[in-house]
């Protein structure tokens, strides 16, 4: 043993686990309580207390709820900056070198477990650039990545998401279809990765020592990730093809006038009115409102 | 067989009857040397093995197409499938060439039978690999009982059937690797100063286990797991579980892999509480 040790090595144990824990705790928590949240679109509309004509509008008021009562959590940034970006930066970047660490010998030994550990390294790489993508677009506004340009606001959360998945005005464009099926392909790597990754994670803290309790818990994951991928699926399919993004955009309207007033749906009209195409997707000023985080721009 | 009554032979001495089968054989002439592929036209008669294939062909070093060649190299000693010595890759899969029957490899005339040496140890020559990373891990992590000392420790404390089983299924485990062969996270290290911070593979946490376990073993537990909580250690296994579909002894290394994941959660917290 030459020398000194690097503070990866001296730490190894720690950051290995770390690096575990990351993935069920803030992580794989956050993304059930996302899904769920995002499938409420769904949920809303069979099962909903809202006031609205359609199913469908109360399945977007019901999601419109959830998304307002989120970004009035307190300290969000924070929440966020600790809670979700540092966690998920770290189990991203030593996963990857986690990874570099292993190879593929899935032609050789096509056993079950062997494909199951490559497809969660190929899940993480997927999940990884997706969760940037989703992230960056929606969350940092970064729109000019978003079919139609389009801004994510929480004000709209449901008109403004539909027209961020499909293309603005929420009507299909090319780039949508491309997009739509990216987050399809997003979300499935992502759960997958989160129930197998819970399903070795038992094996890693040495929870799960027989082969017949790895079984075991292997079903109890299997069942927890079809449960998430039903909510995950759900939710993209009712943002894509159930939510009618002019409908969605009244409900929505009227729930800014009931909790901010008239005159702050007339400002975010007005400005709107100089930029026809984005009242078409009736968004972007809505982020100047009080949510943390960097505003999005309103130039151009 | 039928030979016997059209060749109007005396049936005393029935002839045992051969087919051919070729053998396609990775050749190498040393650490470094480059390799190359020869095939043999082997003669085989039933419950012929690997090895004695390959004595045949030691006698005979002459290719299919007819061309003199040295004789293949391989390591071998026990001949029961107890020493792991004589490991190899056959027909794509990693496995003992003393048990691997041709009758089951190749049951038909003409058929073919690939060997290579293991691709996860240095070569020594042909089908012949060093395995001494495989030993230096148990080096490693101390696999052995410490009962040498200056007075006699009296008789050994008493066994649990259940215990002595376990441990004795862990206890085949004859170092083949096979488990390494397979495993996606363990890679070829040629240079001996890479091997420390390699990962040490299924069967070196397996036999970490099966010391643990042992009631005079057990003193060394925490040594045994200070060497695998870092680089190379317990936490380099990615769950691929390739290791325990091949074994050739059947040792549930998983099971000793979660076993040594469980053993080192609680000696890490430990360590952490006694602040040392
Ligand atoms: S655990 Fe099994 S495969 Fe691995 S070295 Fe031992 S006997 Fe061979
Ligand atoms: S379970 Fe671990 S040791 Fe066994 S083959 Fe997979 S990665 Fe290798
Ligand atoms: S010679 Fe010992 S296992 Fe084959």
């Amino acid at each position: 043993m030459s020398g000194e040790q690097t503070f990866f090595e001296r730490n190894y144990f720690l950051l290995r686990r770390l690096h575990s824990l990351s993935g069920i705790v803030p992580i794989g928590m956050f993304l059930i309580m996302h899904l769920t949240t995002n499938s409420s679109v769904v949920w809303g509309a069979i099962n909903s207390r809202e006031l609205h004509d359609t199913a469908m509008d109360r399945g977007v008021a019901t999601f419109q709820h959830e998304v307002s009562f989120i970004n009035n959590l307190p300290l969000l940034l924070l929440i966020e900056i600790f809670g979700l970006w540092l966690p998920i930066a770290f189990h991203a970047i030593f996963g990857v070198y986690f990874a570099m660490s292993g190879s593929n010998n899935v032609a050789r030994y096509a056993y079950q477990g062997n494909k199951r550990y490559a497809l969660q390294r190929l899940t993480g790489y997927v999940g990884f650039v997706f969760i940037l993508y989703h992230v960056a677009t929606l969350r940092w506004g970064w729109s000019w990545l978003t079919p139609g340009g389009t801004q994510w606001s929480h004000y709209f959360a449901s008109s403004t998401l539909a027209a961020a998945l499909k293309g603005s005005g929420g009507e299909w464009s090319f780039a949508g279809v491309i997009v739509s099926l990216g987050y399809f392909v997003g979300v499935t790597s992502l759960v997958f990765h989160f129930a197998n990754g819970l399903w070795t994670a038992a094996i890693t803290w040495g929870l799960t020592v027989s082969e017949k309790s790895q079984q075991q818990w292997g079903r109890v994951c299997a069942a927890l990730g079809a449960g998430v991928m039903l909510a995950g699926w759900s939710a993209l399919f009712g943002f894509v093809f159930l939510v009618d993004h002019d409908r969605a955009v009244a409900v929505e309207e009227q729930m800014v006038v009931e909790k901010y007033g008239p005159e702050y749906l007339e400002k975010l009209r007005e400005k709107y009115d100089l930029e026809p195409e984005m009242q078409a997707s009736a968004i972007r000023d809505a982020a100047d409102r009080p949510y943390p985080g960097p505003a999005p721009k309103l130039d151009d | 067989m039928s030979n016997t009554a059209t060749n109007g032979q005396p049936s005393s001495a029935a002839p045992v009857p051969t087919r051919t089968v070729t053998f396609r054989i990775k050749r190498c002439d040393g650490p470094g040397q480059p390799t190359r592929w020869e095939d043999f036209k082997v003669p085989v008669v039933p419950s012929s093995n690997v090895i004695s294939c390959l004595n045949w062909i030691a006698e005979h070093p002459v290719t299919a197409s007819g061309q003199q060649t040295t004789p293949v190299v391989w390591d071998c000693s026990c001949l029961e499938e107890v020493c792991g010595a004589c490991t190899m890759v056959i027909n794509g899969k990693a496995r003992q060439s003393c048990s691997c029957l041709i009758d089951q490899e190749a049951p038909r005339e003409g058929d073919v039978i690939t060997l290579e040496p293991m691709s996860k140890f240095p070569v020594v020559r042909d089908l012949w690999v060093d395995r001494q990373r495989l030993f230096k891990g148990l080096e490693k992590i101390k696999a052995w009982v410490p009962i040498d000392g200056t007075y006699n420790l009296g008789a050994g404390p008493k066994e649990e059937p259940d215990d002595q089983q376990m441990r004795y299924t862990l206890s085949t485990c004859m170092s083949c690797g096979c488990c390494l062969e397979a495993c996606p996270q363990y890679h070829k290290e040629e240079q001996e100063a890479d091997w420390e911070n390699a990962f040490v593979g299924a069967a070196v946490l397996s036999q970490a286990r099966l010391f643990n376990a042992h009631p005079n073993g057990k003193v060394l537990e925490g040594e045994r797991l200070d060497a695998l909580l870092g680089v190379g250690g317990v936490n380099d296994c990615g769950n691929a579980q390739n290791c325990v579909k091949v074994c050739p002894k059947e040792i549930p290394l998983t099971e000793s892999i979660a076993a040594i994941g469980r053993a080192a959660t609680v000696h890490a917290i430990g360590r952490f509480f006694r602040g040392k």
